[in-house]
């Protein structure tokens, strides 16, 4: 243990240019799974926040982001005479694109009764839309583009008035925005159009049969909230989760070969007195058990400054481009420390073998 | 100087392998980003390249087809068919919806085609029928291979159940694909009054395509006129806007990783050579003339490892799609100018420590064994 780590600090550049090397891919991994969890908290977060528990959509639509989807006439009102049925909010909902200061923004409109609910569940400035020209726009979303309350914004060619702002509605891939259902029925070309509804269950009710019961109703499905909210996340993994599994692994060959290098380095110059040790005695295990002592710590010292370097760059992203959520969590450390022992056994491979296949002898006819 | 650089560079084959592939994956993770967006702008565009329409008339303020929607009342066509200049006008139906295929549900653009469409249908047909009919559909020949159906098998959209007629060619996105069904089945599955989402226009030979948009936009309220490039821009635009920052911050991050690893790479030889260096140092060799060998080992070792990255991110561009995953990855030359530039940069920035490290180099030191 000792031979191994006065080894590897005996050059501290070099050591310090391993950790980093490993730090920064230990970041990388860090970070992709952190925007990947941020962006999946909130791709649900209008599901979680909404009122009730079951979500009816058109038949064959399980999703809230994923799909379109339009009830047939009458919906609403055959699902409020379901037992056990408290509440029912209709919304009228679609991605749009809007065109802000030459950009594209995907966001996501919510077309809502305000006397009913399902529209902003917090709203940091203003008020909720009181007309059907006004809206109101995700505050990360209005921030990006500075655009305020007051303002106008345009939406599929119809001016609205920003009204006010709502908290806790954004995403880096969307936004939300709020306006009442009977403008979101003008934008879509759709009077009277409903594309899901909410539905609150009374306290004494049994959840399974009154959603089973609804989903007998025509033309609908209804699902649970949970469910829908599952649906959307497997939904966008499968859109992220192969180019975040190449960058994963990319960074993890990086840094193993980052480890390799230097414990590669280390060994060959210290090869002499490898052959020494061999020469006295020391078994084969012995010398291995210093290659890996020495990958080992530079891997975990690697991942312990990743972590913080991750943490962060982490805040700072999310400071200046506050549309990223990006969260780390426990389970993501343990992952990295897992990546960090991978890499620096993948490491210490070629450095094993060089002194396994050492002859003593060849020490002392040098 | 130079053959000395080379030579200190390929005395040690493992270490260089190990270093050249470190440069390589930090070049390749910037190259691979970029390709996946590269590659996602390509597909995002192919079937309104492929339409054969000159024009694109929408919804006011509609200026494509991804994540947006756009409804138009449905005499809206036959006006724009009226229009001078106009050679054909076809109306289409559009939403992004789910299509189950047997177990697995999949994002599709879902298109509403009319009888005999003049334009807006599958551009390559695998097999089978190159229109829907009632009740029928025609699904990506990629999708239904990767999901077992064919021929005859039955997909579900909206609740609906549709017969697979034809499976197209070319019309799979990034992580869905595009399903092409009737206009009849279409405002079926969307109740409402009858509207439609786009209109595609071919101009008349010799008419002038700008001259055609401006009148039908001009004429008929409450709709916007593209041309099919300026759609098809629009659309790419929306895939850039939305992965711009993020390319940033990643690429920021491969520069920095391949910084790292190249500056431990350039160090550690010069750190093992120093009595070498120590010597030549001692027999009259300027600091210039060692400050060239170092730097034309960082040059060497950073553009063979960016033959190496770009070499496998083609690699993986050809074989991704024989491969069942969602990613097509194309290298643009733009981004492998942008990524050649970094790797300069990191060339001379990871020379500074060595060059530091020769500088204080005592001759001395080394006939004294330090």
């Amino acid at each position: 243990m000792l031979l191994a780590r006065r080894n590897l600090f005996q050059e501290r550049t070099r050591f310090g240019l391993s950790v980093s090397g490993v730090a920064l891919a230990i970041m990388l991994i860090l970070l992709l799974n952190g925007f990947l969890t941020g962006m999946f908290r909130q791709v649900t977060s209008y599901l979680d926040n909404s009122p009730g528990s079951i979500l009816i959509g058109q038949e064959g639509v399980a999703n809230l982001l994923g799909a379109t989807s339009t009830l047939p006439d009458g919906a609403a009102a055959r699902a409020s005479e379901v037992d056990g049925v408290e509440r029912v909010v209709p919304i009228l909902s679609q991605f749009v694109i809007l065109d802000l200061h030459q950009k594209k923004v995907p966001a996501y409109m919510v077309g809502y009764l305000p006397q009913e609910g399902g529209g902003p569940w917090a709203m940091a400035e203003g008020r909720e839309p009181t007309a059907d020209h006004e809206v109101v726009v995700d505050l990360v979303l209005a921030r990006r583009h500075a655009i305020t309350i007051g303002d106008s914004l345009d939406i599929l060619g119809q001016p609205f008035t920003i009204t006010g702002l709502s908290e806790g509605s954004a995403s880096w891939m969307t936004g939300f925005f709020f306006v009442r259902k009977t403008a979101a029925e003008g934008l879509l070309q759709s009077p009277g159009a409903t594309s899901y509804l909410l539905v609150g269950l009374s306290p004494d009710a049994s959840g399974e049969a009154v959603r089973s019961r609804l989903a007998d109703q025509p033309g609908v499905d209804a699902s649970w909230k949970t469910d829908a909210a599952a649906n959307d996340l497997r939904l966008y993994a499968r859109f992220f989760s192969a180019p975040a599994k190449l960058m994963v692994g990319i960074s993890f060959w990086i840094g193993s070969l980052v480890v390799g290098l230097v414990i590669y380095t280390a060994t060959v110059e210290r090869q002499r007195e490898y052959g020494v040790l061999k020469a006295v005695g020391a078994g084969n295990a012995t010398l291995y058990s210093v290659v890996v002592i020495q990958a080992v710590i530079a891997a975990l010292a690697g991942v312990a400054l990743g972590v913080l370097l991750a943490y962060g760059l982490a805040e700072w992203i999310m400071a200046v481009r506050p549309q990223f959520l990006i969260l780390l969590e426990s389970d993501d450390i343990l992952r990295a420390l897992m990546f960090g022992l991978a890499m620096a056994l993948a490491a210490a491979l070629l450095p094993a073998q060089m002194v396994a296949r050492l002859a003593p002898a060849e020490v002392f006819r040098r | 100087m130079t053959r000395l650089a080379l030579r200190n560079l390929f005395q040690s084959k493992a270490r260089l392998v190990i270093s050249i592939g470190g440069v390589a994956l930090a070049l390749m993770l910037m190259l691979s980003l970029d390709a996946i967006f590269a590659g996602v702008e390509e597909r995002v565009v192919a079937y309104i390249n492929h339409t054969g329409a000159d024009l694109f008339v929408s919804q006011s303020g509609v200026r494509n087809l991804h994540m947006a929607s756009s409804w138009m009342p449905a005499s809206v066509a036959e006006q724009v068919a009226d229009r001078p200049g106009v050679d054909e006008a076809t109306p289409l139906l559009y939403h992004s919806n789910l299509v189950s295929v047997g177990d697995e549900r999949s994002a599709a653009y879902i298109i509403g085609l009319p009888p005999d469409p003049a334009m807006g249908g599958p551009w390559s047909i695998a097999a089978g029928r190159t229109t829907p009919g009632p009740g029928e559909a025609i699904l990506d020949e990629g999708i239904a291979s990767t999901t077992g159906v064919g021929l005859g098998d039955e997909i579900r959209i909206l609740g609906r159940t549709f017969e697979i007629a034809g499976l197209s060619e070319g019309t799979a996105t990034q992580g869905g694909s595009v399903v092409f069904i009737s206009q009849e089945d279409f405002s079926q599955l969307r109740p409402g009054p009858p509207v439609i989402s786009f209109v595609l226009v071919r101009v008349r030979p010799g008419a002038d395509v700008t001259t055609v948009a401006e009148d039908i936009e001009a004429e008929i309220g409450g709709v916007t006129v593209l041309s099919r490039p300026a759609f098809a821009s629009e659309e790419q635009k929306v895939v850039r806007d939305m992965g711009n920052d993020i390319v940033a911050i990643m690429n920021i991050i491969g520069f920095m990783v391949g910084l790292m690893v190249m500056s431990l790479t350039v160090y550690t030889a010069t750190l093992s050579r120093r009595a070498e260096y120590g010597m030549l140092k001692a027999v009259g060799a300027r600091n210039g003339d060692l400050y060239q060998t170092v730097l034309t080992q960082s040059l060497v070792s950073v553009l063979v490892g960016l033959g190496i990255g770009l070499g496998f991110t083609l690699a993986l561009a050809a074989v991704a799609p024989r491969l069942d995953v969602p990613l097509t990855l194309v290298v643009r030359p733009d981004s492998v100018l942008r990524v050649a530039a970094a790797s300069l940069v990191i060339a001379a920035v990871s020379a500074i420590l060595p060059i530091r490290q020769i500088r204080r180099l005592d001759p001395v030191m080394v006939f004294r064994g330090r």
